[in-house]
């Protein structure tokens, strides 16, 4: 009996979302991972203008499935280094509609905490305003999104546990006596090649070869797979108040360089109609520097057309640790970038097949017009 | 033309000389400036202009010539920070060193949300040998008249006085980035003493900024003026390092700051540790007024 047991909870660990929200690892892990777990609702009272630590995010995304069930799936991506489970949701209004996929992830680098606030306000943003916002609800006819809340699960617990300013995942490299790989210097897009180090010490450690992270692989398996139907790939960092187009592994740019400034440039300016935000928009290489291995490169080399990095509050002042009181804001200027990166991604896949319907239709009504008038 | 190469000299307090004299020696670096851009030859040592300066450079080199402003105005309530660059040249040598001329506009540190007045600043910066400490000649508009920027210091001094020490402060900011309304004055004053450790430690390629306090050692008032001894983490850009810096200062209002610093590097071979002392007094020899 027991070892049928054993291979059945085995079974449920390798195949992706069987057992559903695993509580029983979670509750396994001490400190904050379930620190703030509650058996009562917090989506009632969950503050979006609070940083959360990951027990509480956990939580969070769990409820929210459950109360947005008609349009919400959670799912499973893989384990992080230190086997924790790394979940994305899915928003989909179901319909036989073609869909494309639009890709959404925060928390690649632990410090960045406005980030992994700003995915959970998407979410909320698009889930509460679905309904009545035509702008949302257009997006959603053709459009799927998919958001990771935190990819680098590890390194967001570590700085809310040990170091506030760590940015690297938590593996362990050369016996133990150093932590961490950059996971945004881990894909394989010229890894390594530049601005990266082989030396594990380094805030930019590469990894011991591309791919070499279960994040980065977890992440970039999942993205292979349906790589066709992905039209936008968004990752969220700070600081900086950039949105980055490939790349940064080289000068050179990618072969639809100027549409991707230009959509790139009106997301900068709706996000600067807000509160006045000065947003800069161009190649890493250009206007922040050399990079190699990045998610955002790799993403746009395996064909994914629109790829960003958007680098959100501040410009230095309270850099990472960014004050709470700037959270809304911060959230949302950067729905409004986005939104407007959506609409012109919509656009380019939809606009062009309705307004083709749309020409031969009054093409066709105005010959029968015509028709009859000479009857 | 050897003016350029010599380290700019400045009338040191309470030089009386007269406004001709003080005025000659910018002017003449302003000179040296337009010579080196137009000319080539060797003895010129070379200044090759760069037709199209990074925008990331010229910001660069912007922070540094504010951070050197900051710490000569010595004015914790008048704390800035670059808003754009209007304009920028930028030349090079083929002994690798740098020479900005800069337009700028900057904003005050402790803006509220929605104050938005800018200020204006023009500078001269010089690397030399793309090495940090760069040589700066910056002039900016007032944000805020003397007077006034005076006795905010003052105010804020006052305020400092009163604090019970502060070392039970373990983060300014917490992890949040909440900073208690009676320990901003002290995050002011941190700021301050750490736009000199940045202002010593910017090349053309790396760049400073003030994370979070760590910790905060000593904090005496007893004669008149503020001894600070604390832990800064600094971040630098292009290596996304933090680097723990361990700062002395002795702050009095309208009086030149007081630092010593000593930074914890991770020992790189273009970096090493070290102490290093400056005051105002001393520093004046590397730059303008």
């Amino acid at each position: 009996m027991k070892p049928l047991l054993g291979t059945f909870y085995l079974l449920g660990m390798l195949v992706p979302g069987w057992l559903g929200y695993d509580r029983s690892l979670t509750q396994q892990r001490q400190e904050v991972v379930d620190k703030v777990v509650s058996p009562w609702s917090i989506l009632e009272t969950y503050s979006y203008n609070r940083y959360h630590p990951m027990g509480e995010i956990y939580q969070w995304m769990s409820e929210i499935r459950e109360k947005y069930t008609e349009v919400v799936t959670q799912h499973f991506l893989g384990m992080t280094y230190e086997s924790r489970p790394m979940y994305y949701l899915k928003i989909s209004q179901p319909s036989s509609n073609p869909k494309k996929i639009i890709w959404m992830d925060c928390g690649i680098h632990a410090r960045e905490w406005i980030a992994p606030a700003f995915c959970q306000w998407f979410v909320k943003e698009i889930l509460q305003n679905y309904e009545d916002n035509s702008r949302i609800r257009r997006l959603l006819k053709n459009l799927d999104f998919y958001v990771l809340p935190v990819l680098n699960i590890d390194g967001y617990i570590y700085t809310w546990t040990t170091d506030r300013l760590w940015r690297k995942s938590r593996s362990s490299h050369n016996n133990g006596t150093c932590f961490g790989t950059d996971l945004n210097r881990n894909f394989d897009a010229s890894w390594c090649s530049i601005g990266a180090s082989h030396n594990c010490e380094s805030l930019t450690f590469c990894g011991t070869g591309p791919m070499s992270e279960p994040e980065t692989k977890a992440v970039s398996s999942f993205i292979e797979s349906k790589k066709e139907n992905i039209a936008c790939f968004l990752t969220m960092h700070s600081y900086g108040q950039l949105i980055l187009v490939p790349y940064g592994y080289t000068k050179n740019k990618s072969n639809n360089h100027e549409e991707l400034i230009q959509v790139g440039q009106k997301a900068a300016n709706a996000l600067k109609a807000k509160h006045g935000t000065n947003y800069r928009v161009g190649s890493s290489a250009d206007i922040l520097y050399a990079t190699s291995g990045s998610s955002r490169d790799w993403a746009r080399d395996i064909g994914i057309p629109f790829s960003y990095t958007f680098e959100l509050r501040d410009n230095g002042t309270y850099g990472f640790v960014l004050p709470e009181t700037q959270i809304q804001a911060t959230c949302e200027e950067t729905m409004e970038a986005v939104l407007s990166v959506l609409d012109d991604v919509y656009e380019k896949y939809w606009y062009t097949n309705s307004a083709r319907k749309a020409k031969s239709t009054a093409l066709v009504l105005g010959l029968l017009m015509s028709f009859m008038s000479l009857l | 033309m050897q003016l350029r190469r010599q380290p700019l000299s400045a009338p040191r307090p309470g030089d009386t000389r007269p406004a001709a004299q003080r005025l000659a020696v910018p002017l003449l670096l302003l000179l040296a400036l337009q010579g080196a851009a137009a000319s080539g030859g060797p003895e010129d040592s070379g200044w090759l202009q760069d037709a199209e300066p990074s925008s990331r450079l010229l910001s660069q080199a912007a922070r540094a010539a504010l951070h050197f402003f900051n710490f000569r105005a010595a004015s914790p309530s008048a704390l800035q920070v670059l808003a754009n660059v209007l304009d920028g040249r930028s030349w090079v040598n083929q002994k690798k060193e740098y020479k900005f001329d800069l337009v700028f506009t900057t904003e005050f540190y402790s803006a509220e949300e929605g104050e938005k007045r800018l200020g204006k600043c023009s500078a001269q910066v010089f690397f030399r040998n793309e090495k940090p400490r760069p040589a700066v000649n910056v002039t900016c508009t007032q944000l805020v008249k003397k007077e006034r920027r005076q006795e905010e210091d003052y105010q804020l001094y006052k305020l400092m006085k009163q604090l019970k020490s502060p070392l039970n402060a373990v983060s300014i900011p917490d992890s949040h980035g909440y900073i208690a309304p009676s320990l901003r004055p002290i995050w002011d004053l941190a700021f301050l003493g750490s736009s000199y450790v940045m202002w010593q430690k910017s090349t053309p390629f790396l760049h400073y900024y003030m994370s979070q306090i760590s910790s905060v050692k000593q904090w005496k008032t007893n004669d008149d003026a503020i001894d600070f001894d604390y832990t800064v983490l600094l971040h630098e850009f292009s290596t996304q390092e933090i680097i723990p810096c361990r700062i002395h200062l002795v702050w009095y209002p309208s009086k030149p700051l007081k630092v010593k610093y000593h930074c914890q590097e991770r020992q790189t071979p273009e970096e090493a540790s070290g102490t290093e002392e400056g005051s105002a007094v001393a520093l004046t020899e590397l730059s303008n007024f």
